[in-house]
């Protein structure tokens, strides 16, 4: 079943493209750095890749098999092992690398841990991020 | 800037996150999860509202080391989403030096991150490491 540890995605590109980083800091309302421009070659902020990309590359619920209602973000750890810039094609591949259960004072939940490679054309792994995602029963 | 252990970051104070921060949010994410937009879905998670994404909570802690240290110098952050952002919170980030180690070219420095609610809630919590080149 897809909620197995070790259990690796199909890769799915993702184009960093203007639009959708200038919505990012749009929706946020503070500039990663100050007068920041979303433009081709520009450096994507950090915070972009907390999540935003996963869902770039499909619903996290739907990756993990989780019910939306009873499911909860809980966080990621971004390693930023290349400059990512505006323009820039990634391919984003998604690995179940934990799961836990835990039965705690609002139920059982169920912890599930991705850790999502994006890597440039060429192979290399630009950002590493490893997040967080838990389901209430 | 030469950043030492127990040196504090600019805090960061967010704009209110209004119902519209959060649809923008959503639609940049391409997230159909309708607890951040409707009301009676979030009700079903027993939630008094709806809910903004995690992502903010991540985002304005990347934003208070990004714009003190700048995109480039940024090798690593983890934050933990600890509580729910709701329509009109108000966060602010704090940011504290807590370690530095000499590197190759310069130093890394860990930063304690923390974010709050106006409240004085703590919403989110985590660590960066961030490359200073040498003086």
């Amino acid at each position: 079943m897809a909620r197995q540890v070790g259990h690796r995605f199909p890769g799915r590109e993702f184009i960093v493209d203007p639009v959708r980083v200038e919505e990012y800091v749009l929706a946020l309302g503070v500039e990663p750095e100050p007068d920041y421009r979303a433009e081709p070659g520009a450096v994507v902020p950090p915070g972009f890749f907390m999540y935003v990309t996963s869902y770039g590359a499909g619903p996290v619920h739907d990756l993990l098999d989780f019910d939306m209602f009873r499911t909860v973000y809980g966080g990621s750890e971004v390693e930023y092992l290349h400059p990512v810039r505006v323009g820039d094609r990634l391919v984003v591949t998604p690995e179940i690398t934990g799961v836990s259960e835990k039965d705690g004072k609002s139920g059982h939940l169920t912890f599930v841990e991705l850790t999502t490679e994006y890597t440039r054309e060429d192979g290399t792994v630009v950002v590493v991020e490893r997040s967080n995602t838990v389901q209430r029963s | 800037m030469s950043l030492q252990i127990g040196d504090e970051l600019p805090v960061v104070v967010t704009p209110p996150i209004d119902r519209l921060r959060i649809a923008y949010m959503a639609v940049s994410m391409r997230d159909p999860n309708l607890v951040h937009v409707e009301d009676s879905y979030a009700a079903k998670s027993g939630l008094p509202s709806v809910i903004a994404h995690g992502t903010f909570v991540t985002s304005y802690a990347g934003a208070a080391i990004s714009r003190a240290v700048g995109m480039d110098a940024v090798r690593k952050i983890r934050v933990d989403v600890t509580a729910p952002v709701f329509p009109g919170d108000v966060l602010r980030t704090h940011a504290v030096v807590t370690g530095s180690e000499p590197v190759p070219d310069g130093r890394l420095l860990t930063i304690e991150l923390t974010v709050t609610n106006q409240d004085g809630v703590r919403v989110g919590r985590g660590t960066a490491a961030v490359e200073q080149p040498a003086a």
